[in-house]
């Protein structure tokens, strides 16, 4: 009986698998980590930190990240170590203990080359807001010619996905502008999505522990709960 | 009933200088209480609980957090220390579960009409419990030194900071002046002292609260232990495991995710809304004009709490009416519409909103309260 169940249930597992991976998360775009029960697609993440590295880093800081953190995302020590040893920070090359270089040397240098606008630091940028890897991804694929009645201003570009529709940023993503290790063709919209999966991961980095622990918690608060209940009713019948 | 008079004590040199078997057998396990107390009766034991949970994760905190860094050590805790993560989740859902409960408890109170004599002390105290609540929890907000929270610490020393006389110089002795860089190290020693406060009147309004229990009537009485802690192990359980739903599901419900992101002392942020546990009372910025408006609004606002057991104008032996607790409920809509409105944002229709809802609120317990209640007692 048990066996049959198992195998039943392994079966279901496998198409559901299958289904994922054949899964389309461009149209309409969307990421495993939403929902309730969601966790980072590993993946997905490599590739978002690839984008992140080659694009974003050249002109974004993250504070709270460091380099030991990439062991998150499903790296092995040595591809963190080899990472970092790649960045070359004003002391030499950066080790595992330190924080993601910092592009420019204060906001004000930052300012200068952007007309003003400081690149905001990308740690949490999904975290704080509303509409999280939707609105990076929004923001990234919402780049485009400005209506007619829109009078841009001196150096900004016209986004759709940016709240008044002008931002500083200049497109930063196209077509194959990294080559993906694992095959998956580097569109611009895939770019956009699979460094906004990142971004999630760089805003709450514990969100699997959480969902791992949450679910071994809640599952046992409900067994509680029960015996709880059934004590309860078992200590008060006398007194019925 | 089954539970027995415990034996005499163990040793009586010690009981005679120290007389817990005693005090122990009159809480725990005498047979002298009705058997009939419902579930919801335990809110005030699930709040001490969860505030002394608070204490301890808020300790474990405060060894990591270092309010010169603000922003950047809760980044620290949550990203570099071992659990830190879990630990700030714990604090920060434990505020919620509080007044989740403090909420419910003070509907309760109302709807049943419970805070009418003999009940006037135990419901003041937990009006005060409820204010100082409130403090606590605005000032480990401000702890988070998020984009939002920054804001609300700079307009409150900024207010303060406008008043003349004595609250002018209470305002100076709290804040020490219009914010900067020592005042997070204020705020933290205010929040950890003002928490430990509300233990006391965790204190006291147990006090209150025994002080007026009547007797048990009738004919069956049943100890505290076993009967009753099957009961308080029931309603904790479903407490933790609606906690841990949140905690680990859900981590910053109610919040202004704007407060996510480092203070800026350069950008005022879209909308600087609080939490959900004080949008009810902290209105939108500018709905009442400075320096005394927002102030007073909230001050009164509590003062009208205090007053109700007097406000309220029936005889405390006959049983409420229906159409106070119609008003009561709809008391509670118009106080989920004012905490949603003001958690929109500011702009002239939530103005407009925020100063209706808010009338009504007044208009509840300085009119409709001690109208209804007349009529009741002719």
């Amino acid at each position: 009986m048990m066996r049959r169940f198992c195998a039943a249930a392994l079966a279901g597992a496998l198409l559901l698998a299958g289904a994922a991976r054949a899964e389309d998360t461009l149209n309409p775009p969307h990421w495993q980590s939403e929902g309730l029960l969601g966790s980072y697609d590993k993946a997905a993440l490599q590739r978002g930190f690839l984008v992140y590295q080659t694009v974003c880093a050249s002109c974004h800081s993250a504070n709270a990240l460091h380099y030991r953190d990439l062991e998150g995302l499903g790296f092995s020590p040595a591809q963190v170590a080899a990472i970092a040893s790649n960045v070359k920070l004003a002391s030499g090359p950066a080790t595992l203990d330190d924080v993601f270089k910092t592009p420019y040397p204060d906001s004000a240098a930052a300012a200068a080359s952007f007309g003003g606008a400081v690149p905001p630091d990308l740690s949490d940028i999904v975290a704080a807001r509303p509409g999280g890897p939707d609105y990076v991804y929004g923001l990234l694929t919402g780049y485009g010619t400005a209506p007619a009645d829109v009078t841009l201003l001196p150096s900004h570009y016209y986004d759709a996905g940016y709240p008044g529709g002008q931002i500083a940023m200049p497109p930063p993503l196209k077509d194959g502008q990294v080559s993906y290790a694992d095959g998956t063709q580097a569109t611009a919209a895939q770019e956009a999505a699979d460094v906004a999966a990142f971004l999630a991961w760089a805003s709450a980095p514990n969100l699997d522990a959480a969902r791992e622990i949450g679910l071994r918690a809640v599952l046992f608060l409900v067994f509680l709960a029960f015996l709880a209940i059934a004590t309860k009713r078992k200590i008060w019948r006398e007194t019925a | 009933m089954s539970s027995k008079i415990s034996k005499p004590a163990a040793s009586p040199w010690v009981e005679t200088r120290l007389p817990f078997l005693a005090s122990w057998r009159a809480h725990f396990t005498a047979p002298v209480l009705a058997p009939d107390a419902p579930y919801l009766g335990t809110l005030p034991t699930l709040i001490t609980a969860a505030l002394v949970f608070m204490a301890v994760s808020g300790f474990v905190l405060s060894i990591h957090y270092d309010p010169g860094q603000g922003f950047a050590s809760l980044q620290f805790i949550d990203r570099d220390v071992n659990n830190g993560w879990l630990i700030h989740a714990f604090h920060e859902t434990g505020t919620t579960m509080i007044f989740g409960a403090v909420y419910l408890s003070l509907f309760r109170i109302i709807y049943t009409r419970a805070y009418r004599a003999p009940g006037e002390m135990v419901w003041v105290l937990g009006v005060a419990q409820f204010a100082l609540l409130l403090l606590v929890a605005w000032l480990g907000e401000l702890l988070t030194d998020g984009a939002v929270s920054y804001w609300s610490l700079a307009g409150a020393t900024q207010a303060a900071g406008n008043f003349a006389g004595l609250p002018g110089a209470l305002g100076a002795w709290f804040f020490g002046g219009p914010d900067g860089p020592g005042t997070l190290a204020r705020m933290a020693v205010f929040h950890a002292m003002l928490a430990l406060a509300i233990f006391g009147i965790v204190a006291l309004h147990y006090a209150a609260r025994r002080a007026i229990t009547p007797p048990a009537a009738g004919r069956v009485r049943v100890s505290f232990h076993p009967y009753y802690t099957a009961q308080y192990f029931v309603a904790f359980v479903i407490f933790a495991l609606i906690f841990a739903v949140l905690v680990f599901f859900a981590p910053h419900l109610g919040e202004n995710r704007l407060n996510l992101a480092p203070a800026n002392p350069l950008a005022v942020p879209v909308a600087v809304t609080p939490s959900w546990y004080l949008l009810p009372i902290i209105d939108v910025a500018g709905a009442f004009p400075a320096p005394w408006g927002g102030t007073a609004a909230v001050i009164a606002r509590l003062a009208v709490l205090f007053a109700l057991p007097w406000l309220d104008r029936s005889n405390p032996a006959k049983p409420g009416g229906g159409l106070y607790r119609v008003l009561v409920v709809v008391l509670a809509v118009d106080l989920v519409l004012l905490g949603l409105v003001a958690g929109a944002g500011p702009s002239t229709a939530t103005t407009v909103l925020t100063v209706v809802f808010t009338a009504y609120y007044f208009l509840h317990f300085l009119v409709l309260t001690p109208l209804v209640t007349a009529m009741e007692a002719k």
